[in-house]
């Protein structure tokens, strides 16, 4: 796996990839995954990244993340989240057609 | 702003592909040293939709041409922001990847999609992948015109490097998979 930009990160990361790996491959493909049982390790990766705030439960992710904080690129990554707004909408949008076998 | 397109396939199921995706920017894949760094900042399936939804960041040592780097401040590395979209009824993962570094000066968004070949739906993907490049400095057209030029030269030189890097990774993923017995990649080659 790749490192993280936090090498203090480095471990908690190969943990939380391996994880997401295996579920995504025997589960999530096969239609067959219920909750994100890596979920758990996310947030410690993400925690290793971040400052020692209060976890919003709404919005888990937009919390303030430490070591992206010093380095300036929360910002650039709020910036970039913004100008993603159009993928978004195009790419999470329900499939209006159901799939027909071809 | 100039335009970088290719259209290819590999020899693998999509759920190979699509599984070994994660694993792109890993130590096996020996042609792409340039990245450094690969961090999830998010990841969500929508509920409506099933669609798996990854933010990720990603980076980059830099190996832009020295007159470019001098022009671009000198940073040495740079960064990207993707996020991705996995639709496993359509069987389709959709990367959308653009610039953070330097985004005031050059505007680079990526789109590339993995999906079952029309030709082997059950054995091979199609990859289709196009990149807009649009230098944003004021000024000069000349060297606005240079600068898209070298980007998009840099595209194709990738591609290349690209594809062949992801064949070391699927290749292993399907020994490491073999060995493992995943039932997902085993049905997956019947």
């Amino acid at each position: 796996m790749s490192a993280s930009l936090a090498p203090e990160c480095n471990e908690v990361k190969e943990r939380y990839d391996n994880c997401f790996l295996k579920w995504y491959s025997e589960k999530f493909l096969r239609g067959t995954a219920t909750t994100d049982e890596c979920d758990p390790l996310f947030k410690q990766y993400e925690k290793c990244l971040s400052v020692r705030e209060p976890i919003s439960l709404v919005r888990p992710t937009h919390h303030h993340q430490k070591v992206l904080k010093e380095r300036g690129i929360d910002k650039m990554v709020k910036e970039a989240r913004e100008d993603n707004r159009e993928n978004d909408a195009e790419h999470m949008k329900p499939v209006s057609v159901p799939s027909s076998p071809s | 702003m100039k335009i970088f397109q290719q259209n290819t396939e590999f020899d693998y199921s999509w759920e190979e592909v699509s599984t070994s995706n994660w694993r792109k920017y890993g130590p096996w894949n020996e042609s792409c040293k340039h990245v450094i760094a690969v961090d999830t900042l998010s990841r969500t399936v929508d509920p409506s939709t099933g669609i798996l939804r990854t933010e990720r960041l990603i980076t980059c040592k830099q190996s832009a041409p020295k007159w470019v780097l001098s022009l671009l401040g000198g940073q040495d590395t740079s960064l990207v922001y993707e996020t991705s979209y996995v639709d496993p009824s359509q069987r389709s993962v959709t990367l959308c990847s653009m610039n953070m570094t330097w985004s005031d000066l050059l505007n680079v968004r990526e789109t590339c999609i993995y999906s079952p070949s029309s030709s082997d739906p059950g054995k091979k993907t199609k990859f289709q992948q196009r990149a807009e490049v649009t230098a944003l400095c004021g000024g000069w057209a000349k060297i606005k015109n240079k600068l898209e030029e070298v980007t998009v030269e840099r595209f194709q030189q990738n591609a290349a490097k690209g594809r062949e890097g992801f064949e070391m990774v699927l290749e292993m993923s399907r020994r490491a998979f073999q060995e493992q017995k995943s039932p997902i990649l085993r049905e997956a080659r019947i």
